[in-house]
């Protein structure tokens, strides 16, 4: 599932995501765990936590990112 | 001496009477032969730019969020003895540059130090290594300054600093920078550093996913997580990026911060300012000049109409400045607590239909101060397109904060309906500007990326010295070219040239804005300054519709002769022209029709 559909405050584990670039050199990689702080109106951007930070990502970016759930 | 920035909160070992001065160097200059060179590098938003104006004494911005500084700034340390060229580099997440701020940064790399001040960020470890790892594989001694401890510890993250010195083999130091906390420590050791010969290292070529499975190694070896509450800033946070309750309290803040500015300037005017200048400060000044000045030219260019002993005060300091003052108070705030990214997430989607991004917000709201800092920070932008659209936006429509001051001054007293439509009138000219500009220049917008900052209260001490810089900044950058403008106005008055003037702009001025000849004079200045657009129509009495042509004339007339200059700086001779063209034709387009229409309408 893409994380733009994920649902909104559950933790999920990136599969897959764009090679290279920004979003690997701001921490995101395969493995990281993420949770969806919020979502705003007209697709605009996610919050995106991860660790104890927030990165705001297009929507356009988090639907090719993939993820899967997790326990936690 | 200046070691005040060190000595003042620190304890006492802090300041030494041979430590610290600093002194501003804005080009790169020459390094001496015992000279110490040093880079301050890491993340954006770390703190570079703390530790560096704490180290040096030097007054530079800082701010919470990614992008602050955007060009380097360099700095002298006296030191033991010694001498350092310290440089604050634009922050960046990786050596692969990917804007013109990040590539700056790679090349001080390239160019080589003795030392290299690696800032981390404890909150964010793991992206911070990252750099840092990459950093490491260059030829130059580094050493490492852990930020932000405090934050971290609030957030239940502890790092075993000894570890973690063994896992980079370098030093570690920690800091509070805005406290001054380990700093004098970070200066022994970058000292004791720059002495080092660096060991020649052979570039290891790892992959992204080795390295970073080398950092999460590392972390996982030195860092503790201990699940804490959130607290009350971080809730606040958190709403803050919903779209509701995000949106009504962006309102409710963006309301506040403009009340606060015209209710509050307006109250110190007309309480403290307006008095002390009646009853004090003009008769004084009138009587003591009349005492040595016979009555003639002379005595009218200093102390008449236009005097210059008289508007040259007036204006800057009993007009302008309140607002000035209480509009930077208010920016400082937003910027230190790291609100105004939250404000671009929220409005990137509307943002996103005019052709701008989010994050785009932080230049555009510090147009609202200043456009040359605006269009300096555009350099955080990535695209090209991105950099001239806020350009353009900034210098058509965006008033500055010393326009603004005029503004409320010249129709807060008569009509504050007038004073509102002014600013409606400004919003849809962004907007429309915008959506035009964004069918004309080729290229799309860039999805956002960006980083949040944490939602921090901002350091008292922090916000001082940020408001002193600005006021500070303003009354260096204002009063010569304002007393230079109202010295020029006072001689056209006086000889009579105004009125010649007036006469061969009589079909622009008189026919088509229909305000009074005079009027010419705010044409003729506001090229200086804009605030000088407005102020020269505060001495004519004017009816409503007419202060309102003049306003709309003012706000979209040419930016000021510094704004056209960094526009050239930063990009070319055409775009100012550019810029030139369309912010003049619109002026005088818009203010006529609105004028014509309104006396259609039986308007007067």
């Amino acid at each position: 599932m893409c994380l733009a559909k994920y649902e909104s405050n559950m933790p999920c584990i990136i599969e897959q995501l764009p090679e290279g670039g920004l979003l690997n050199s701001m921490g995101l990689r395969k493995g990281s765990k993420v949770s969806i702080k919020s979502r705003q109106f007209f697709g605009g951007p996610l919050v995106v936590q991860y660790g104890s930070r927030c990165l705001a990502i297009d929507k356009k970016i988090a639907e090719q990112i993939l993820v899967k759930g997790c326990a936690d | 001496m200046k070691c005040h920035n060190m000595g003042s909160k620190g304890s006492s070992h802090k300041c030494k009477k041979q430590s610290f001065h600093g002194g501003v160097h804005n080009k790169r200059s020459l390094v001496m032969h015992d000279d110490i060179r040093i880079l301050l590098m890491g993340n954006p938003n770390v703190g570079k730019s703390v530790i560096f104006s704490k180290l040096t004494g030097l007054d530079v911005l800082t701010a919470n969020y990614a992008g602050t500084t955007v060009s380097y700034t360099e700095g002298h340390i006296h030191y033991h003895g010694k001498t350092a060229t310290l440089i604050d580099v634009p922050g960046t997440y990786s050596l692969e540059a990917t804007s013109p701020a990040e590539e700056v940064a790679v090349n001080f790399l390239e160019d080589g130090a003795n030392v290299v001040i690696c800032v981390l960020d404890a909150t964010n470890l793991e992206r911070n290594l990252n750099l840092a790892l990459q950093i490491k594989q260059k030829d130059i001694p580094i050493i490492y300054a852990l930020n932000l401890i405090d934050v971290a510890e609030n957030k239940g993250i502890s790092i075993d600093v000894e570890k973690l010195e063994k896992e980079l083999g370098a030093p570690v130091v920690t800091t509070v920078a805005t406290r001054n906390v380990g700093l004098k420590e970070l200066l022994d050791t970058a000292w004791e550093y720059s002495l080092k010969e660096a060991i020649p290292i052979t570039p290891v070529h790892i992959s992204q996913d080795e390295r970073w499975q080398e950092v999460g190694r590392i972390v996982e070896n030195v860092q503790v997580v201990e699940h804490r509450h959130p607290t009350f800033w971080d809730k606040v946070g958190d709403i803050t990026v919903q779209p509701f309750p995000g949106l009504p309290i962006a309102m409710l803040v963006l309301t506040f911060s403009m009340l606060f500015v015209v209710g509050g300037g307006q109250g110190i005017r007309s309480l403290l300012l307006l008095p002390i200048l009646n009853n004090y400060y003009i008769p004084v000044v009138t009587t003591f000049v009349s005492g040595f000045v016979a009555e003639g030219i002379l005595l009218n260019v200093l102390v008449g109409e236009y005097g210059v002993l008289i508007k040259g005060i007036e204006w800057p300091f009993f007009l302008i400045l309140p607002y000035v003052t209480l509009f930077y108070i208010v920016m400082s705030f937003l910027e230190d607590s790291g609100y105004l990214p939250r404000l671009g997430i929220l409005l990137d989607s509307m943002l996103r239909r005019i052709g701008m991004v989010g994050s785009n917000i932080v230049p555009v709201v510090m147009g609202y101060g200043c456009a040359v800092p605006a269009i300096l920070g555009t350099r955080a932008a990535t695209t090209r397109k991105q950099r001239i659209m806020i350009t353009s936006l900034v210098a058509l429509a965006v008033p500055c904060t010393a326009q603004s001051g005029a503004f409320i001054a010249l129709l807060g007293d008569q009509s504050i309906i007038a004073l509102v439509f002014v600013y409606l009138v400004s919003f849809a000219a962004i907007i429309v500007a915008g959506y035009i500009l964004d069918k004309l220049i080729p290229g799309e917008a860039e999805p956002m990326l960006m980083e949040v900052p944490n939602l921090l209260k901002p350091s008292s001490s922090a916000l001082m010295q940020k408001i002193w810089i600005r006021i500070k900044q303003f009354l260096v950058e204002a009063e010569v070219p304002m007393l230079l403008g109202i010295l020029f106005a006072a001689l056209l008055v006086e000889t009579g040239m105004l009125l010649v003037i007036g006469n061969i702009l009589e079909p622009l001025v008189a026919g088509w804005l229909g305000l009074p000849i005079e009027a010419s004079l705010a044409l003729m200045l506001g090229i200086v300054r804009r605030e000088l657009g407005v102020l020269p129509l505060l001495e004519l009495e004017l009816t409503t519709l007419q202060l309102i042509v003049g306003s709309l004339v003012a706000l979209f007339y040419l930016p000021c002769v510094t704004v056209m200059a960094v526009i050239i700086k930063e990009f070319d001779l055409k775009l100012s022209l550019y810029v030139l063209g369309f912010t003049t034709i619109t002026a005088f387009t818009l203010a006529g029709i609105f004028n014509q229409v309104a006396r259609l309408l039986g308007f007067q």
